[in-house]
């Protein structure tokens, strides 16, 4: 009655769409009945008392007078009232403490008092009380309007073009396709002419092995790599190009990063979760998954349950970090069940959001307190789905068989049970030192003769269900996680409330993306028969929206621009039969990434140049037709790890634990850089990286003066400085040209321009001689090494570093 | 990436306010020759400019009481307490999370000041001296009683660490005034619980979140994340940047007319400006004599005289936590707590109003003055105060609210708001709304919903608009 909708819940009804009230039409027939014994004293009664007080008291969120109807009940009419809301009747004739409107204005403090802003005066409260004790009588007829709930029409549901199967499409064949090689270009270009626009030509290879190096390892080429390249006869030159980044190591780093801003991975996780020492493994495997091109569908199949597929693969355990890392939120086990439930529930919602958005682009979260408002997913199928998630448990797990592992487990006690002791006698006075020295080799032994002892825990999960139980007798007596090894059907959260609960509905896939019956998540907790529905009768969307995110990364944006939402509010393709015949094929050819890589990086479309052209430029400003190569700013990642290719300092190893963004010793690819996911760090913050807590299908450019004062004056690009400087210094002769010349080279992969040699040149002089150049040899030295450290910042700082052509 | 990228569903991007690029790039013309380029894409204003109605504030102080204050040793008088002393009056509801003991009375006693009689706790004598100026909501109650989410709700109007906070809601919204400095300032002598995600710009963009300012130590060039780098001299940099924004036009030429490529060099101009003007914005070594007194010694006294710098140079939104971790967390020894509490902040706070409004800032900056929740009535261990969200007590002053009034009641022990009640996202509201802005229309789409700082909720509490 009157309630609105848990504080929690998170959900704007975008366009004020009413709910529309459940009719539960065997009720009117009580209504009916209730009818015939209205007097005239009642409805007079009624009409000069309840009315009006319902009208101020009530209508203003209750009534077709609403703005926005609150909890879905309106108190404006009889079958209204009889029908109820979201958590059922609100009145019951005759039945004053069962009803819920009487229930709620008596401010029992349940959270739903009304109204909300204050309890009424105790005369009001016993008026309608009385009321309802009398009977309810609400003169006048059933109001109309008053429709069914699910209205969701799910045969015109499946037919919006991202649930379609998937079909090849004939590339078209425009005449003039001199230029192009591939079915890519036959779809590009016929768009192309349809809007009387121009391709460009291809872009000088200088050009094209930068953009091609780092779209591929997000690494610049090296001035060899770039001089074999533009030499190179072989008409195959560039496809060769293309295979050898591929393959390098460096390929999965760059790709991996892509996919963490989609897992929301985190280094660090939430304090009051246990440590997470390893979650650099799922990173490890997913950066190892993109250099063994492993096949999409089995990268998807690993990620939400590699422990049920076969037999155990040790190697891939760590998978499961997709869910295993997952953000949580904390829990105060002294507050009560009614809480802490709504935490677990909003965990629960984390879950659905990420892999819904992650692996369908789909926004199947928004359909937690009611049917979703655009797209044909009900509130039954997001309860289906959450309960998969509510019959997984995050935990770490070894990667190694049970068996093997079991002498560890009793290893890892037995020390836990010495160190307590050891911390006990260390605490004694005098400290009894033999005994404490027999403990410390004894726990030495333990761990030396132990197999194993050292294997790491994967940040991964288990099917166990999770139930918010209070946990003594007395009502304050708190909460607890009680962890059940069978997996648990949800019920239907009332307005996303888990504490008013509705009807239970079994774990099974989401009824749009099911051609027949939804197949039923039930084997454990379901996420085998998930990942199992999302690669089969879901498999074209969850194709389109892979290939898409692919596109996007190469070119700046995607055929479709909103990458996780493939939805109604979602962005129609630019290019659909591009899009369709290019994920038809990448399905055909064994949901191979490379595969897809080289198709787009082989197309002319992809090989353009950046270049401005004013015709094509008045009709197509955005580019949305593809007549250049969209110009792309590097994020902080290649372009940090540029800064360290250029001054010789990079550390390419792979893999393995992360280093703090601030320390002077990180030199590593700064997909290595720790990331912390309740304090990102600076660096990190102030260069759009992604909030590690969410799904980010993207990443958003801005350009703010913060980010400029760390072009400026952060320690690490003027180390870079520095140590771009010493090296030039060091290894080229004594020739400012010469020396320039090599600057570009390592920075922008090309020679300095004549006019470019003559700022540098000015520059150098003025800065050396105002530092004392003319002064003693040694001071003269050191001035002109302060003008090239002050020179190379300036470039280090350009805007031809931070874009792409 | 193009220009025009939105991140998951469409919007309009937004872009950063910027000088022109000519002026931008200064002495560097000589190599740009013409330069047709520049006036072909403005960058356009503020990123959505979402001025529904007249704006009666234009910037907003919050003063933060990290920790939660008690709400009947303030500004909500409860005689009731000290007859009921020791005592869980038969019928009383005062049922917490956790177990609690008798009524604890308050130390202070009330007295009615200004013209409009406003009770005010004799804790705070100097801000009672502000009281026509102050609008007290007695009836705020909020959903957590943790600090964390309690927190979260004040800041980012949900418990979840997933949503944007208010001020970066505001900068989205309105933009800034001033472009030299960062738009949303956050002051705190240490850490408060929960720390950067409560200035998130979560899902908006980055350039909307807080700049987090430790300001324990004052020197300006530690406040602001690389506002000063190595040794050298200003016109040593000058001639660096020149060089730098030539060679950047260099490039743009070549390459003819790019939104991303000319934001960048105009963030940079800003940038350099910035190490002037942020520097001199944190120098409190500008502010007389007088004026340093009027505000006192210690953080809190600092945070509130830095606060009236940077809203009058234009910064939109400022918040000073009181203190390092909660220190109104007074689980213990409440009574010697919060008379300490309170003399630490009486002087500042009444000086910060004084300054406003002599400096006739007052009627458009709204000082919002509050905790996370408030605490029990009753004891714990003995002579501390639990927590307690479902009545507290917060104020208002200037930008748009009426001086001198209280709105709402608490019930008779000051347990539980029983009468008009304000809940945070009602406050978050009447913010937004004295901002010009209307909370249901201040929206951003994002995985595939419309998403508000006040969620589903939220009423204008019209009774307090002046």
């Amino acid at each position: 009655m009157f309630e609105s909708s848990p504080r929690a819940v998170t959900l704007v009804c975008q366009t004020g769409l009413l709910v529309l009230v459940n009719l539960w039409f065997a009720c009117t027939g009580i209504v009916c009945a209730a009818d015939q014994q209205q007097t005239a004293v009642q409805i007079e009664h009624f009409e000069k008392h309840i009315r009006p007080l319902l009208h101020k008291r009530c209508y203003s969120c209750h009534s077709e007078e609403a703005s926005v109807l609150q909890g879905g009940l309106r108190v404006d009419g009889r079958s209204h009232l009889a029908i109820g809301g979201d958590s059922g009747p609100a009145v019951i004739p005759g039945k004053p403490d069962e009803s819920l409107l009487v229930q709620s204005i008596r401010y029992l403090g349940d959270g739903y008092d009304m109204p909300p802003d204050g309890k009424l005066p105790d005369a009001e409260i016993k008026l309608l009380t009385d009321w309802v004790a009398s009977g309810a009588v609400f003169p006048g007829n059933e109001v109309a309007g008053v429709a069914a709930r699910s209205s969701i029409d799910w045969e015109e549901g499946r037919q919006f073009w991202s649930f379609q199967p998937l079909a090849r499409q004939q590339p078209p064949h425009p005449s003039e396709q001199d230029r192009s090689s591939g079915d890519i270009d036959g779809f590009v270009l016929a768009k192309l002419m349809e809007h009387g626009l121009s391709q460009s030509p291809a872009a000088d290879r200088a050009t094209l092995i930068r953009r091609v190096s780092f779209n591929l390892t997000g690494l610049p080429p090296t001035p060899d790599e770039i001089a074999r390249f533009v030499t190179d006869d072989s008409p195959r030159a560039y496809e060769n190009l293309v295979d050898g980044l591929l393959a390098s190591p460096q390929y999965g780093e760059r790709w991996g990063r892509m996919w963490l801003d989609l897992a929301r991975y985190a280094d660090t996780t939430e304090s009051w979760l246990g440590s997470t020492p390893n979650s650099h493994l799922y990173r490890d495997w997913v950066v190892r998954a993109f250099n063994q091109d492993m096949p999409y569908d089995e990268f998807v199949r690993r990620q939400l349950a590699t422990d049920s597929i076969g037999p155990e693969e040790y190697e891939h355990l760590p998978a499961l970090g997709f869910l295993g890392l997952s953000p949580t939120y904390f829990k105060e086990l002294l507050l009560p069940p009614e809480i802490i439930k709504v935490l677990v529930a909003d965990e629960w919602e984390e879950r659905v959001d990420a892999v819904s958005r992650t692996f369908l682009g789909l926004t199947v979260a928004c359909a937690r307190c009611h049917d979703h408002k655009f797209d044909p997913i009900s509130n039954e199928d997001y309860y289906a789905l959450a309960g998969v998630f509510a019959s997984t448990r995050m935990t770490d797990r070894p990667m190694i068989p049970a068996d093997q592992y079991a002498p560890v487990e009793v290893a890892k006690k037995k020390i836990a049970e010495l160190s307590e002791e050891l911390k006990k006698l260390n605490k004694q006075k005098p400290k009894p030192e033999a005994e404490i020295k027999a403990i410390e080799t004894e726990i030495a032994e333990i761990k030396s003769s132990t197999p194993n002892f050292d294997t790491p825990l994967a940040n991964a999960v288990t099917d166990e269900s999770l139930h918010v139980i209070l946990a003594g007798k007395d009502p304050q007596s708190g909460s607890k996680l009680d962890y059940r090894p069978e997996p648990q059907d949800l019920n239907i959260a009332i307005r996303g409330n888990p504490n008013k609960l509705g009807d239970l509905v079994q774990r099974r896939f989401i009824t749009v993306l099911s051609p027949e019956q939804p197949r039923p998540l039930n084997h454990g907790s379901g996420r085998k028969d998930l990942a199992d529905a999302i690669l089969d009768e879901a498999a074209p969307l969850a194709a389109r929206v892979i290939v898409n995110r692919v596109w996007l990364a190469h070119f700046g944006r995607g055929l479709v621009e909103t990458p996780s939402n493939f939805g109604r509010l979602g962005d129609a393709p630019s290019h659909p039969e591009l899009l369709e015949d290019l994920t038809a094929r990448f399905v055909e050819n064994g949901w191979s990434i490379k595969w897809l890589h080289r198709q787009i990086l082989l197309s002319h479309t992809y090989r353009q140049s950046s270049e401005y052209n004013e015709a094509n430029y008045a009709i197509d400003p955005d580019n949305r037709w593809l007549w250049r190569m969209n110009r792309k700013r590097l994020a902080i990642e290649p372009w940090r790890d540029a800064m360290l290719f250029a001054s010789g300092q990079l550390d390419s190893t792979i893999g393995g634990p992360s280093l703090a963004a601030d320390s002077d010793k990180n030199f590593r690819r700064t997909i290595y850089t720790t990331v912390h996911r309740r304090e990102v760090s600076k660096m990190l913050q102030l260069h759009d990286f992604p909030d590690p807590s969410l799904h980010s299908p993207q990443r958003m450019d801005t350009s703010t003066p913060l980010q400029g004062l760390f072009v400026l004056n952060s320690p690490f690009v003027t180390s870079r400085a520095q140590a771009l400087a010493d090296r030039l210094l060091r290894d080229i002769p004594d020739d400012t040209d010469a020396r320039v010349h090599q600057a570009y080279r390592w920075l922008f992969g090309r020679e300095a321009s004549g006019d470019e040699l003559q700022l540098a040149g000015a520059y150098l002089q003025e800065v050396a001689a105002e530092c004392g150049e003319d002064a003693p040899a040694s001071v003269a030295a050191n001035a002109s090494a302060t003008a090239w450290k002050q020179y190379l910042h300036a470039l280090l700082g350009s805007n031809e570093l931070l874009f792409v052509d | 990436m193009n220009s025009n990228n939105s991140p998951d569903d469409s919007f309009p991007t937004p872009m950063l306010p910027r000088r022109s690029l000519l002026q931008a790039l200064g002495g560097g013309m000589g190599v740009l020759g013409a330069a047709p380029y520049f006036a072909s894409q403005a960058l356009g204003g503020a990123a959505s400019n979402v001025v529904h109605f007249a704006p009666r504030a234009k910037r907003v102080i919050h003063l933060f009481m990290n920790g939660g204050p008690f709400q009947a040793d303030l500004f909500d008088p409860k005689p009731l307490l000290e007859k009921y002393a020791g005592q869980r009056p038969e019928g009383a509801n005062l049922r917490t999370e956790r177990p609690t003991g008798g009524l604890l009375p308050s130390v202070a006693k009330f007295y009615q000041r200004g013209q409009s009689g406003l009770p005010v706790s004799d804790l705070l004598p100097r801000l009672g001296e502000h009281a026509d100026d102050i609008c007290v909501l007695r009836s705020m109650h909020a959903d957590n009683p943790n600090h964390g989410p309690a927190l979260m709700q004040m800041n980012n109007g949900t418990i979840l660490p997933t949503r944007p906070s208010m001020g970066s809601w505001f900068l989205y919204g309105l933009g800034t005034e001033n472009e030299n400095l960062p738009g949303y300032v956050v002051l705190c002598p240490g850490r408060p619980v929960r720390f950067a995600e409560l200035w998130t710009s979560s899902f908006l963009p980055a350039a909307y979140q807080g700049t987090y300012v430790n300001h324990a130590d004052l020197t300006p060039s530690k406040l602001i994340p690389y506002l000063q780098g190595d040794a050298k001299t200003p016109a040593a940099q000058r001639r660096q940047l020149d060089l730098m924004q030539r060679l950047n036009a260099m490039h743009l030429q070549q390459r003819g007319p790019d939104n991303a490529l000319e934001a960048r060099i105009a963030s940079l101009e800003t940038a350099f400006r910035m190490q002037s003007d942020a520097s001199e914005a944190f120098d409190l070594s500008g502010e007389t004599e007088a004026t340093k007194e009027a505000y006192g010694k210690g953080h809190y006294a600092n945070g509130c005289l830095l606060a009236r710098r940077l809203v009058e140079r234009g910064v939109r939104f400022v918040q000073v936590y009181y203190g390092n971790g909660q220190p109104w967390d007074t689980h213990s020894k409440h009574n010697d707590a919060v008379q300490n509490l309170c003399k630490d902040i009486d002087q500042p706070t009444a000086a910060l109003l004084a300054d406003l409004k002599q400096r006739g800032m007052l009627e458009d900056t709204l000082v919002v003055w509050g905790g996370e929740f408030g605490r029990t009535p009753t004891t714990e261990n003995g002579d501390g105060r639990d927590h307690n969200h479902h009545g507290f007590t917060m104020w208002l002053a200037g930008g748009g609210v009426r001086g001198g009034m209280s709105y709402g009641e608490t019930d008779e022990f000051g347990f539980r708001a029983v009468e008009n009640k304000v809940h945070v996202h009602d406050l978050h509201a009447t913010i937004l709304h004295l901002l010009g802005i209307n909370h249901e229309k201040l929206t951003f789409h994002y995985a595939g919903r419309d998403y508000r700082l006040t969620d589903v909720h939220g009423r204008v509490v019209q009774e307090i608009l002046a």
